[in-house]
């Protein structure tokens, strides 16, 4: 008895066999025929052997090595070690498409108190990692630095560790940016394209004093003590130069493209963001597409979209990436929670969102008297897209994850069929342009692959063909 | 050159293991020695075994060294020096392979030297690395294993890192293998093709290929740390590419490759001529193979490459590798900038080879 662990997937070039490792080549419609027919020849067999593909059963070393590659693919979630903490519900903006729900300036109640601090500082001192990363959402974080400061005095003790902050960047207090001169402090937040794009999104009036404030902070720091993100409008999407060249004129070279989310308040004056539409897709590859041929144009800069190479970098580096929204299996509240402004647990920020907005309760328990909890319990077991009948039959489905929180939201339920998630539609479009570039011969493609993948140097191929 | 074996004087009949202590405040074990005098004739020190004497090194350099001191031949043996990255046990001088370029040729006799050994680790500096080399460490596996495992106890700061042939992993070693203290232990391991005639040919023993794998496949079952080696030849330089893709699928576990250029010592210094393989004049395969493994996110590096000698793109794979105590630079080195990255030569490399060869930085 054999094991051909393969599974296919048409793209443009041909048909793309992938094993349950993920290793992967481009196969020849002769080959696809030979295997399917279970006709294969000895040079075939000897071929197919040398990446795992093809393995007589009696050999156990060969079955053994193809199920570390295999359980190499999943993620082990380890202690809890990352936090996202919400000091503050209160904000100084009101975006059309606020993700996050905040509430007004001068509302009393919506801030941590010092028993909630206290639980969350006796938290702190609990973690058995000797690793910290914490972010900083809000609401506007940057309203109290004061409990800004607490948390991160109180991660003295730990020796990596990373702070970030989400701040809108519209006012910049003395008390705050001294919190910025630290060097394991990072700046999150969110520049929409072009000042007209950005003011039209955001912050109207007030657009100049944050474009003021980031330049001070850029100037300070430099651009790696800031990473932005643009949320975009897939109705009425930016000019891709323009929003790459307010990037990029601020050396901010990692660009996070982010559509506008069917969540938190935008919700209710975003109705059509429930599905992401084709014109999203073809925006997000046309965007792609140009920053590869400005990275052809220009060597001396690398732009990226971020969630494409993270994606790229999940086919060819197995365990190489703690991205959070993309990984398999995915359990809530285990290595990374998020606690509110009133201590309440929620498994991830889309969660708190949708409790807020009244659509389902998320919380999984509150800091004071923990988060094992049956809901927890009940999530998990489904976190995982192993046991799914039509990720099973998926080629991506070593690369690909399950994101429980995403599904709710959208459909309010978790056992819509895959294929009709927009997930799904999403990775499948991201992983099918990802594997046309592949095995593209465009020299300005795959050079920007290698760049992306972090590679000395461009590979003679990055995929095999047979 | 660092001299490892010192000349001796002792008080003591038998050979003995002591930490030397030029500092009598950081004396803090009973086999430590402290120094009590410095003259003409050397340091000496104060121990459980007497007065001991040492030749040709100052007092301040040996502060914390471990030593084995063999009274009967007058001579002191550095096992671990203090702050060196390099500290390495020759546990044998037996082998069952001969390889083709070996570069420390078996001899038939072995002598046990384990229980100093162990004594030794027992002593070491703080969070050091141990490397146990041979001759095949594992033909005294038994010894090796319970060396590793009481040590690994008493000293969990104390990590291992063993070169070995693999020729005699068993199913039934899975077990010890799995235990904690084996997290410690890296195991260096040469594959030197995928082809396994190849491979047996070059390590002169047949049936080679086929017992490593099940070797392999033992340590991939114990979870086992594998740091793969590659010596480069004539031979098999052209082999590195498929080699590549049998390191990302098979041995997708192993947790590093390391491309190693070789050794003119041993067997390879009368044989240089058939063997060396110089990569700086068809680096094409050995590129090829680090494009393949660094593109499948595996660690890979270039050992004993020095730095001019491999393209820019990849000098940041080709560390400082080649042991502090056998280290020199070609005096047309002199003028390079970049030394203090580059692994250099071994002392033993002919200079009028190294002069022709490189081009400083």
């Amino acid at each position: 008895m054999s094991v051909v662990p393969l599974r296919f997937r048409a793209i443009n070039q041909g048909t793309l066999a992938i094993n349950d490792c993920g290793r992967f080549f481009l196969a020849s419609d002769n080959l696809v025929e030979r295997i399917i027919g279970d006709d294969l020849t000895q040079g075939d067999r000897t071929e197919l052997s040398r990446d795992g593909h093809f393995f007589s059963q009696d050999d156990a070393f060969a079955f053994d090595a193809h199920a570390y590659g295999c359980a190499s693919r999943w993620d082990r979630a380890g202690e809890l070690d990352y936090l996202i903490l919400v000091p503050t519900l209160r904000c100084n903006l009101s975006c059309s498409y606020c993700q996050v729900s905040r509430v007004g300036l001068g509302r009393k109640g919506f801030d941590w108190d010092a028993e909630t601090l206290g639980a969350i500082l006796n938290l702190i001192d609990t973690l058995p990692t000797q690793r910290i990363k914490i972010e900083f959402q809000g609401g506007e974080p940057s309203l109290r630095p004061d409990l800004i400061t607490a948390v991160i005095e109180r991660c003295e003790r730990f020796e990596h560790k990373q702070f970030v902050i989400c701040t809108n960047l519209q006012d910049l207090s003395d008390d705050f940016f001294a919190i910025l001169t630290q060097p394991d402090v990072y700046i999150s937040t969110s520049l929409d394209g072009d000042v007209d794009t950005h003011a039209h999104n955001r912050t109207g009036a007030g657009t100049g004093q944050f474009l003021d404030n980031l330049e001070r902070v850029l100037t300070e720091f430099g651009p790696d003590k800031i990473s932005a993100l643009p949320t975009i409008d897939p109705q009425n999407p930016p000019a891709i130069d323009a929003l790459i060249n307010s990037y990029a004129s601020r050396a901010l070279h990692s660009i996070f493209l982010r559509p506008i989310n069917y969540q938190g308040f935008a919700r209710k004056q975003h109705s059509s963001a429930r599905e992401q539409s084709t014109e999203w897709r073809q925006f997000y590859e046309r965007f792609v597409r140009r920053i590869i041929e400005r990275n052809w144009a220009d060597r001396e800069v690398v732009l990226e979209e971020t969630y494409f190479s993270i994606c790229l970098r999940r086919i060819f580096q197995p365990g190489h990436d703690r991205h959070v929204d993309l990984r398999n299996p995915n359990p809530i509240g285990v290595d990374y929670v998020v606690i509110d402004y009133d201590g309440t647990v929620y498994p991830t920020d889309e969660s708190r969102m949708l409790t807020r907005s009244r659509i389902i309760d998320l919380s999984i328990g509150d800091i004071f008297s923990g988060w094992d909890s049956e809901k927890r319990q009940l999530l998990n077991a489904h976190a995982t897209n192993q046991f799914d009948e039509s990720c099973r039959r998926c080629a991506y489905q070593p690369f690909c994850g399950r994101d429980l929180v995403d599904d709710l939201a959208r459909y309010g339920r978790i056992d819509v069929e895959r294929t009709q998630t927009e997930f799904c539609r999403r990775h499948l479009h991201i992983f099918d342009l990802i594997f046309e570039m592949i095995y593209s011969d465009d020299p300005a493609i795959q050079y920007s692959l290698a760049q992306w993948l972090r590679l000395p140097s461009v590979p003679a191929r990055f995929g095999i063909r047979l | 050159m660092i001299p490892l074996s010192l000349p001796a004087a002792s008080e003591a009949t038998r050979p003995y293991v002591t930490r030397l202590r030029v500092d009598p405040t950081t004396a803090i074990d009973e086999a430590d020695a402290i120094l009590v005098v410095e003259d003409e004739e050397g340091p000496s020190f104060s121990g459980l075994h007497g007065l001991l004497t040492l030749e040709g090194v100052c007092a301040d350099a040996l502060e914390g060294d471990v030593v084995l001191v063999q009274p009967d031949i007058g001579r002191a043996e550095r096992l671990l020096r203090r702050g060196s990255p390099h500290n390495t046990l020759l546990v044998t001088e037996r082998c069952d392979q001969l390889c083709v370029m070996c570069s420390q040729p078996p001899k038939k006799t072995h002598v046990d030297r384990f229980a100093f050994f162990e004594q030794a680790c027992l002593l070491a500096e703080p969070n050091i690395v141990i490397g146990i080399t041979g001759g095949e460490p594992t033909l005294y596996k038994d010894d090796l294993f319970g060396l590793i495992e009481r040590v690994g106890l008493a000293r969990p700061d104390i990590e291992f890192h063993i070169l070995t042939n693999a020729q005699h992993f068993e199913a039934s070693d899975i077990d010890r293998l799995r235990q904690d203290i084996f997290r410690r232990v890296s195991w260096g391991i040469p594959l030197y093709s995928h082809e396994p005639a190849r491979h047996d040919e070059i390590v002169g023993k047949a049936g080679a290929f086929d017992r490593l794998q099940s070797s392999f496949h033992a340590l991939l079952l114990a979870g086992a740390r594998i740091e793969l080696r590659t010596v480069l030849i004539q031979d098999n330089i052209d082999d590195l590419p498929q080699l590549a893709r049998l390191v990302t699928s098979r041995l997708c576990f192993i947790e590093s490759w390391s491309i190693m250029q070789l050794e003119k010592t041993g067997f390879a210094r009368n044989r240089w001529v058939g063997l060396f393989a110089d990569h700086k004049l068809s680096f094409e395969p050995v590129a090829t193979a680090l494009d393949y493994v660094l593109l499948h996110g595996k660690a890979v590096h270039l050992f004993n490459f020095p730095r001019c000698t491999v393209p820019a793109e990849y000098r940041a794979l080709a560390p400082a590798s080649i042991s502090d105590w056998k280290r020199k630079f070609a005096p047309a080195c002199a003028t390079c900038r970049e030394q203090d990255q580059c692994c250099g030569f071994f002392e033993w490399h002919p200079d009028e080879h190294a002069n022709a060869w490189i081009s400083p930085l």
